[in-house]
């Protein structure tokens, strides 16, 4: 018997990745971000600048703070997938399971405390500086990669699971093989939200002068400048919006095909 | 009555005592499965002995044991007590993983992994086992063929783009990709719908009769029990044994009212399911041809049930039997089938020749 007696796979063969839909989706990001960075530059740039607002708002200084920032959340954010996906997976297996609870709460709790809290108390306790400003946002910003990292392991089909040791696998390869792959696009979800996340708490770095785009915020609310105060704000939305884009490009990228 | 209802029913003769060269013999002693806290063990001292190439069907309702037991096997369930043998060897002295490579595993859900191609799917344990890319290339052309996929428009594709029928094709093509000399399929068929259900037993009876492998096979289904099974254990709560016999004998010879309740009230109609021409032939003489069977015929690979079907249909009360070549051997009437039933007591060549 042939197979077009049973089957009605209507279903097309494997397509591209990146369908001509997708990639205008994906540009659309983008360009809107460079015309919010075109009109402010050119509002800054039809004022007339005092001494101070000048001083601030030096492209050198601004390119240094945005810089600082852009390396507080990267560290911040590899150190977090450095610790909660080991650990995510960790807390996934069967002798490990029943911690799960106790590790999520710690993490909810790092998430709902204040980060402004956490970096004061943690500069108290130990020093002032980028590395107690890394320290805070990997406390209050690693829950998403954490808790998605377990979910994600969790939604995959036991049955899949039941398949894959069925068939000889051992739980490492089941892990390898089965588990990761599908939970990838999960946790890339997770990790999208922790730098987006990231990127607001980093602001406040500045108050244990670890530097970043809080410098340029603090700055115009304290000397009550609305040019320096909203050049630091955009940049920071700028950023935020910037590097949630990467992440989604790249969560696009490596999503296992056939799924 | 299609054509391929018949060949589902319709069984070669002796066809158990061809050598099977396919499989291996399996011996449970003994098993038991407890689970801590239960006052009662979900298997109990299940012994059973099942023959190289033999295709058993663990026959019973739902919570019964019966996949619990099959798992015992692979030891995706470890026994609380007792034995598994495999030609022989002891599966609880095995490593797991290197135990479960060489036997094949299909399930209802079919599990096939949706992230990789269906090549990949069906050359996942080739691959654990080392083989080389090209072996395992052709291997899963081979089986892509066997179950009636043209390989070179379904080896690329995902899971998720095949018909429920076309994934468990697959599913059947994954377990047998190693070769393995065992298999066991809970509930394979299960999740499609009935007139699929019938095509895959139909194909996977086919494919048994060439392959023989030993298969252990969990159902619900007792039409499918008596389709596909060479025996069956019919099994209580605790995945106590009821009867553990051939087909023919659970229908003619029910163990108890809990046997016969599966059987239910159609069991001479369903006895005359599994029996083809040719062995109602080894029993009784054809009368002669006649001339009022109106053109209706059968053939000695049809059963006798198709034969019963046809008379009752077009209101005949004979029908002529043909051979391959369709020349009128004679005809069968409703005496001489009454007649088949009274001296065999045991109809189905099966158990008698």
């Amino acid at each position: 018997m042939s197979a077009d007696t049973l089957g009605t796979s209507s279903a097309a063969r494997p397509g591209r990745r990146w369908s001509r839909g997708q990639l205008a989706r994906h540009l659309v990001t983008p360009a809107a971000l460079a015309v919010v960075l075109l009109a402010l530059y050119l509002w800054v740039s039809g004022q007339e600048l005092d001494s101070i607002e000048a001083r601030v708002l030096d492209a050198g200084a601004i390119g240094d703070a945005t810089l600082r920032h852009l390396k507080l959340t990267a560290i911040a954010s590899l150190l977090i997938v450095a610790i909660a996906m080991p650990l995510g997976i960790l807390l996934t297996r069967p002798r490990a399971r029943w911690i799960t609870p106790v590790a999520l709460a710690a993490a909810n709790m790092g998430q709902a405390a204040p980060a402004l809290g956490v970096l004061v108390i943690m500069a108290m306790l130990f020093s002032i500086g980028q590395t107690v400003a890394i320290a805070a946002l990997v406390v209050t910003a690693i829950l998403p990669v954490l808790r998605n990292t377990i979910i994600g392991i969790q939604q995959v089909d036991r049955s899949l699971v039941e398949a894959a040791f069925g068939m000889g696998l051992t739980p490492g390869q089941v892990l390898r093989k089965i588990e990761l792959p599908l939970a990838v696009p999960v946790m890339l979800a997770g990790l999208r939200t922790t730098i987006v996340l990231s990127v607001g708490v980093a602001t406040v770095a500045t108050f244990v002068n670890a530097g970043g785009l809080g410098d340029i915020i603090v700055a115009g609310i304290k000397t009550t400048r609305t040019p320096i105060l909203l050049t630091g704000a955009v940049l920071t939305t700028v950023v935020a919006f910037a590097l949630d884009w990467l992440a989604g490009v790249l969560e696009h990228s490596v999503r296992p095909r056939g799924l | 009555m299609s054509e391929s209802s018949s060949t589902v029913v319709s069984r070669p003769a002796g066809r158990r005592s061809a050598p099977a060269e396919g499989g291996a013999r399996i011996e449970l002693v003994a098993l038991t499965k407890r689970y801590p806290g239960q006052s009662e063990p979900a298997v109990d001292d299940v012994s059973m002995d099942i023959a190289a190439g033999e295709l058993v069907m663990l026959l019973g309702p739902s919570g019964c044991g019966k996949t619990t037991t099959m798992k015992m096997i692979n030891r995706l369930i470890e026994p609380t007590s007792g034995h598994v043998l495999i030609n022989g060897e002891d599966v609880l002295r095995l490593d797991p993983a290197e135990l479960r490579r060489r036997i094949g595993y299909v399930i209802q859900q079919i599990g096939l992994f949706p992230h990789l191609t269906i090549a990949e799917n069906i050359g996942l344990v080739p691959r654990l086992l080392g083989w080389k890319a090209v072996t395992i290339a052709a291997r899963v052309d081979e089986l892509l063929e066997l179950v009636g996929l043209d390989p070179s428009a379904y080896r690329g594709r995902y899971p998720r783009q095949l018909s429920g029928g076309q994934q468990q094709r697959v599913g059947v093509a994954r377990a047998l990709a190693a070769d393995p000399p065992v298999m066991l399929m809970d509930e394979p068929f299960g999740a499609t719908d009935p007139i699929t259900r019938e095509h895959l037993q139909t194909e996977f009876h086919k494919l048994q009769r060439e392959l023989r492998k030993t298969i252990v096979f969990v159902t619900h289904d007792f039409d499918e029990a008596l389709r596909l099974g060479d025996r069956i254990a019919v099994l209580r709560e605790r995945s106590v044994i009821a009867q553990f016999d051939t087909p023919e004998r659970i229908l003619s010879a029910p163990a108890d009212e809990y046997v016969a309740g599966f059987v239910g009230s159609a069991a001479a109609i369903r006895r005359s399911g599994l029996t083809t021409v040719d062995d109602a032939l080894r029993h009784i003489a054809l009368a002669p041809p006649g001339d009022d069977s109106g053109g209706l015929s059968v053939s000695g690979e049809d059963t006798v049930r198709d034969a019963i079907d046809a008379m009752l249909r077009n209101g005949r009360d004979r029908i002529h039997v043909t051979d391959r070549d369709g020349a009128v051997l004679g005809s069968l009437d409703f005496t001489r089938i009454c007649e088949l039933w009274a001296r065999a007591g045991q109809p189905g060549g099966r158990d008698v020749g």
